[in-house]
């Protein structure tokens, strides 16, 4: 089905003129017409521009999406490695009762390591209700414990990976193979961008190094390169190649600059039928905006020392993960739709890959983000941005409920545990149950497909009707499942 | 409307379109007696047993949840099925998840958990669900009839018909025609009121032809050679030169190697190197600078093993079905036999877009929901494959002969638990396991878990008129099935439109920006039409004749008028077909990635023009490679003449490409490609202008002016626009250029540089706009 039909029928619902779609659609897009482009190229005669068309011509124009959004922005804190559910916010005592026995849910061929055992191994951290809602989280969360009221908590999530790599791609693209475009491209090209100065879609990494698959878990996938993720570095110049060459100085780039622009305005005169090429004067521009704008983001000594003292910037253990999670709100300040932080980069070890020493693994990883992500909440909801920011917590799967070797604990795809708070989800919540272990989800399951068709629901796209045509066929985020999870909307 | 992907995710269809034999659904039934009695075997036998085993957990009761998804309260529900889809498959037990439960076949699905059943109930069981009405078919497409499927009507479908013998069209001005091809075009544009535009100049001419066909820029002899040849025959032997190029090869062959999903490291995991992908690109561009047919081309990349098995080349161009990422060494034991059927499916799906123009990989799961394939041909194309398995042949230190004449154990990569490809030299191919095929299920909604009934071996039968196949085994002496060679002796046949048509088009876009059908990869109903239906069937049948060979068709296309004509737009074009369908001017474009970047490695003097080999690794960020986990990009601190190779040479790492070349839309290589985005981001601006690359060239860029154009800054300009655009300056850019120059010098100057070193930076600074321009990433 063409999206011209899709964009057109949303207009239609709600009553959208075609004038007030264009000024959204043009919206901090300079003076270049889009309107006459779109014109140009037969797309306003032939119906209706679809989200493609808009792509090919100016990426990140604001989009007026399908219905009426709860959230505008995302932050994904990015738990890498996969955070233990029974360690977390899902307590069972079971796993007491059964300690060293062998659990009769477990297969072994479930296991993604040999030395993975039956048998129970109990958390070694004490569980609490917390606020009104009593949501129970381990001790190692007591920041987090005092926004509880603020959680949604998903005890119910399965994928479809017990492999890291394929595990990522999934959460990250919706499919357990590498090509396909990641959830913050969908949203980009779904609503662009409010921000024009800043990319709508950063990605902030832990200071230890990427997650496995590299950049694929960002990828823009088939989709134009203007959706990937862009890596922020978190000091100096964010943005690869933001900065001025060396040996060039700012009056030498205005020169520079002032002598392109006059070429190229130049060349697009002479072709008048050439939108591409007025939308590459307008690119320049943006650079020139974005040059101006992306280092002042990364500046956080424009934060008071209170804000970043409680976000943990002045403790060693807390200070990398606070910095990415200043770093979101102001980003999600400045209009970017898609934030993701990662906790946990590189091998197992510096990651929540907890195989060995679990104990040790998750008092450092719940230690290094426990502050931070508290603080997170807290500022969005003091500055008004909680209603509109999906905060959005988890890792690509969970971890077994048993041994593996003495201490640690293996992947697990079958049963995990995820939350949301914000951005239009039911506050003070908990949603699906695992079995008495912890092993597998068994009540409401919620599958990674769910999960994004709720994120897009949030910010009011209906994951159906969000397609990209490559290789002859309407690709989704959610491939050809999904279900809005309606039970945790509020 | 969607198609299913190939992953492994099946979603649950609602299985909802048989017969039921429950009492009130008998009439639908062939005859009412059998209904009422099996109505009766359900009521007093098996509901009972339902009551008793299943209803516990999997009856819907207020307040409780039901266990898997699944109510057994009423048979249709049980059709319907839970969480793992349909519990029964209507007359087959063997397939039916309800029996595989009960019979505790499997270890995580044993059903009732705590007690197996006795065998005479699940005698009882099996009976119930042989005795319905088997489903009509296996999707919920079967809704829309069986209209979608009917091969009468698919058989009429343009692009599935034989190839049409048109006579070419008269036209109102025969003065513009020079190949029966502007013929077909100006007849369309007749009939629009438009006309094609006039030539191109000459200047132009030859820059559009040098990148369209070789990917370079002319250099300013080139271009005064060509601007002052004054032979009637100065064109060709333009188009005769650059076809004749071996660049020709790099620049066609990269075209080739997006279909072919192409990529150095696997992707997955650990991203793990392939040190012999290389030679599969090299065989790529060899072959396009031989001319080889494309009907040899097919062959040996779909059965080279079979074809020539003592050919070392036709081994390696099997590497087209090793080149999807994998994760060989990474794959969970209970994930093998699922891994193994999506590595087939890139297999047959690459086949059917890149070959065929077709999507199959849609009906991996179900019956393609807009084009008439069913899961039956997507699964008859799989047996074809389904015994291939991978294999690192080695070879000797010069690549040029096997080390063993037989195919020995150690290279067939299945014998491995953990693979990881070989360092030493190897052809990475592809051949069968033995000569024996294996046996091929229909696997319901695509899983390993829900076989259906053998399928043999066989063409989708949409296409299946075109030419015959035999699928028949190459006997005992054989070592492989012979089918992959049949069938692609198939897709090579002069008979089969659909390639030539897929192939034609294809030529078509890559000389034009857009392809004669919009959607080259799909040339199925949900595709687009061809805007020109004849011309494409005349370049098909023009293809056939000259053999295969794609270079008389490239001369064809490029000595027409249609290509020759210049690409400003005018008044009446513009409001008659601004998209400019029907071609009334050159459509302009975006140069590619690797255009972009060859091209400033040209100007300043530095390309590398050395063919083949290993894949280079040119400078990339400290910072971005941070950005990569495993199996690091080195750290480059300066390039070298070693990495201003062509860029079709840069080693493409899955996880971590050439910033440069992904801003610019190069395809991500996991799967077929083949029309590329041309997107315009602020970061491209940023990277053109403020990247280590451009900045450097663009002082090497300076030195070479300088050093030809000597000191004034005038001469200086006009040279380097004759070099970068391959055209004179006009006198505004001149005098323009020349005081931006010498303003640049005064800064330079004063900030306490040499003389030297003040004019390189300054014209430095000219040469950073220049390629930054639109006339330089554009072609007219």
């Amino acid at each position: 089905m063409n999206d011209a039909r899709v964009r057109s029928r949303l207009m239609e619902e709600k009553g959208v003129s075609r004038r007030e779609m264009l000024a959204a659609a043009t919206g901090g897009f300079g003076t270049l017409a889009l309107h006459a482009m779109l014109d140009r190229d037969g797309l306003l005669a032939a119906g209706n521009p679809s989200d493609q068309d808009i792509a090919a011509i100016n990426p990140m124009a604001a989009r007026v999406p399908h219905f009426a959004p709860k959230a505008t922005s995302v932050i994904f804190l990015f738990m890498y490695g996969g955070p233990s559910q029974v360690d977390t916010f899902d307590p069972k005592p079971a796993l007491k009762q059964w300690e060293g026995k062998e659990i009769p849910v477990f297969k072994k061929k479930h296991a993604f390591f040999k030395e993975t055992k039956a048998t129970a191994m109990p958390s070694p951290y004490a569980f609490a209700k917390h606020g009104q809602a009593g949501i129970e989280i381990s001790d190692r969360y007591p920041n987090l414990a005092k926004v509880a009221d603020e959680l949604c908590v998903v005890r119910s999530m399965h994928c479809q990976s017990n492999n890291h790599g394929p595990a990522l791609f999934q959460m990250n693209t919706g499919f357990v193979v590498p090509g396909h475009p990641s959830m913050g491209s969908w949203l980009t090209y779904g609503l662009g961008s409010v921000s024009q100065n800043l990319p709508g879609y950063v990605v902030l990494l832990d200071q230890r190094g990427a997650p496995v698959n590299g950049t694929l878990n960002w990828t823009s996938g088939f989709m134009p390169a203007a959706y990937q993720g862009v890596p922020f570095r978190p000091t100096g110049s964010p943005i690869l190649n933001l900065g001025l060459a060396d040996g060039v100085s700012a009056k030498q780039q205005r020169a520079r600059l002032a002598l392109l622009q006059r070429w190229n305005e130049r060349y697009a005169a002479a072709n008048p039928g050439e939108s591409e090429l007025s939308a590459r004067i307008a690119s320049y521009e943006l650079a020139y905006r974005m040059q101006m704008h992306a280092p002042d983001v990364v500046d956080l000594s424009k934060e008071s020392a209170a804000t970043r003292a409680v976000y943990g910037m002045d403790n060693k253990t807390t200070q990398f993960f606070g910095r990415n999670c200043l770093l979101a709100r102001r980003l999600v300040e400045r209009g970017v739709r898609f934030v993701q932080v990662y906790s946990g980069g590189n091998e197992g070890p510096t990651a929540w890959d907890a195989h060995k020493d679990l104990k040790g693994n998750h008092d450092r990883q719940c230690a290094q983000t426990d502050q931070p992500i508290a603080a997170l909440l807290t500022d969005l909801k003091a500055r008004g941005l909680l209603d509109t920011t999906l905060v959005v917590w988890g890792g690509e799967f969970g971890r077994m409920p048993t041994h593996q070797g003495s201490s640690g604990r293996d992947h697990n795809p079958y049963g995990f545990t995820m939350w949301m708070a914000g951005g239009g989800v039911k506050p003070g919540t908990i949603y699906g149950a695992s079995d008495e272990f912890g092993y597998a989800a068994t009540e409401n399951k919620v599958h990674v497909h769910d999960l994004h068709a709720t994120i897009l629901h949030l910010l009011g796209i209906n994951h159906k009707k969000l397609t990209y045509r490559h290789l002859g066929r309407e690709f989704r985020l959610t491939d050809v499942a999904g279900n809005v999870v309606h039970d945790v909307l509020a | 409307m969607f198609c299913c992907s190939s992953t492994t995710w099946v979603t649950l269809a609602a299985v909802t379109t048989f017969a039921l034999i429950v009492a009130d659904h008998a009439g639908a039934d062939p005859t009412a007696a059998d209904a009422v009695s099996r109505a009766t075997f359900f009521e007093t036998r098996i509901q009972p047993l339902i009551t008793e085993h299943c209803s516990a957990c999997h009856s819907r009761k207020p307040g409780r949840k039901l266990k898997g998804g699944l109510s057994m309260d009423d048979p249709r529900e049980v059709l319907q099925g839970g969480d793992s889809g349909p519990a029964i498959v209507p007359g087959h037990p063997q397939q039916s998840l309800l029996m595989q439960a009960i019979r505790w076949e499997d270890d995580d699905l044993q059903m009732p958990p705590k007690k197996r059943l006795t065998n005479a109930v699940v005698e009882s069981f099996a009976r119930w669900v042989r005795s319905m009405e088997p489903a009509k078919s296996d999707d919920v497409a079967a809704d829309k009839g069986n209209e979608l499927y009917d091969l009468t009507k698919a058989r009429r479908h343009w692009a599935f018909r034989p190839l049409a013998k048109s006579t070419t069209p008269s036209v109102k001005d025969d003065a513009r025609v020079r190949t029966p091809i502007d013929r077909y075009v100006l007849a369309r544009l007749d009939a629009s009121g438009l006309s094609l535009s006039p030539d191109a100049d000459r200047a132009t001419l030859i820059r559009r032809a040098s990148l369209d066909v070789i990917g370079l820029p002319p250099t300013p002899a080139e271009v005064e050679a060509f601007v002052e040849d004054a032979s009637p025959d100065a064109y060709e032997k333009l188009v005769d030169r650059l076809l004749a190029s071996p660049h020709y090869g790099e620049r066609w062959g990269r075209h080739w190697l997006d279909l072919a999903r192409y990529a150095d490291s696997a992707g997955f995991h650990d991203d793990l190197d392939r040190p012999n992908a290389w030679r599969y690109r090299d065989y790529v561009i060899d072959s396009l600078n031989a001319d080889k047919p494309y009907g040899q081309f097919i062959r040996e990349q779909v059965a080279g093993d079979e074809l020539a098995p003592q050919s070392v080349e036709a081994w390696i161009a099997t590497g087209f079905q090793r080149n999807g990422p994998s994760n060989e060494n990474n794959v969970a034991p209970g994930f093998r036999e699922q891994y193994r059927l999506d590595q087939l499916d890139g297999i047959v799906s690459t086949i059917g877009t890149v070959f065929m123009g077709v999507t199959l990989g849609c009906a991996r799961c179900h019956d393609h929901k807009t084009d008439p394939f069913r899961q039956q041909d997507y699964y008859a194309v799989l047996a074809v494959f389904n015994s291939s398995l991978y294999v690192d042949r080695r070879l000797d230190e010069e690549g040029k002969a096997f080390q063993s004449l037989t195919l020995t154990a150690e290279e067939m990569l299945d014998k491995k638990d953990k693979q990881k490809p070989t360092n030493k030299p190897s052809a990475m191919a592809l051949t069968d396991k033995s000569a024996k095929p294996r046996t091929t299920h229909l696997l319901y909604r695509g899983s390993p878990q829900m076989r259906g009934p053998v399928v043999q071996p066989a063409l989708p039968a949409a296409l299946a008129h075109f030419a015959p196949v035999r699928f028949q085994a190459l006997g005992n002496r054989a070592r492989t099935t012979g089918l992959r060679l049949a069938f692609a002796n198939w897709i090579a046949s002069p008979d089969n439109a659909l390639t030539w048509r897929v192939l034609a088009n294809r030529l078509w876009q890559h000389h034009f920006g857009r392809g004669i059908v919009a959607t080259p990869d799909n040339f199925g109903y949900s595709g687009d039409a061809p805007s020109h239906p004849a011309l494409l069937d005349y370049l098909a049948q023009q293809l056939i004749a000259s053999g295969g060979r794609l270079k008389p068709v490239h001369k064809q296309i490029m000595m027409s008028s249609v290509y020759r004509q210049a690409s400003t737009p005018t008044t009446i074009g513009l409001k008659q077909d601004a998209p400019n369908r029907w071609l009334w001017r050159m459509p302009k474009r975006r140069l590619e990635a690797e255009v972009i970047r060859d091209s400033i490695l040209r100007a300043s003097g530095n390309l590398n023009v050395k063919l083949g080999g290993p894949g280079i690794k040119p400078r990339i960020a400290h910072e971005v490679i941070d950005q990569s986990q495993r199996n690091k990009w080195p750290v480059v601190e300066d390039e070298r003449p070693q990495h201003w190779r062509r860029s079709v040479y840069i080693y493409i790492k899955r996880q971590l490409r050439m910033p440069m070349l992904e801003l610019f839309d190069a395809p991500t290589s996991s799967t077929s490609c083949a029309k590329r985005p041309v997107s315009t981001v602020p970061t491209q601006a940023l990277t053109l202008l403020n990247g280590y690359f451009v900045n450097k060239q663009s002082r090497y860029f300076a030195l070479r002016v300088m050093a030809e154009a000597g000191d004034d800054p005038a001469d200086q300009v006009r040279h380097a626009i004759r070099v970068a655009l391959g055209r004179e300056a006009t006198t505004q850019e001149a005098s323009e250029g020349a005081s931006y120059v010498s303003r640049q010098r005064r800064y330079h100057q004063a900030a306490g540089k040499s003389k030297r070193e003040t004019d390189k930076w300054a014209l430095g600074d000219y040469c950073v706009v220049l390629f930054n321009s639109s006339q330089f990433v554009y072609v007219d």
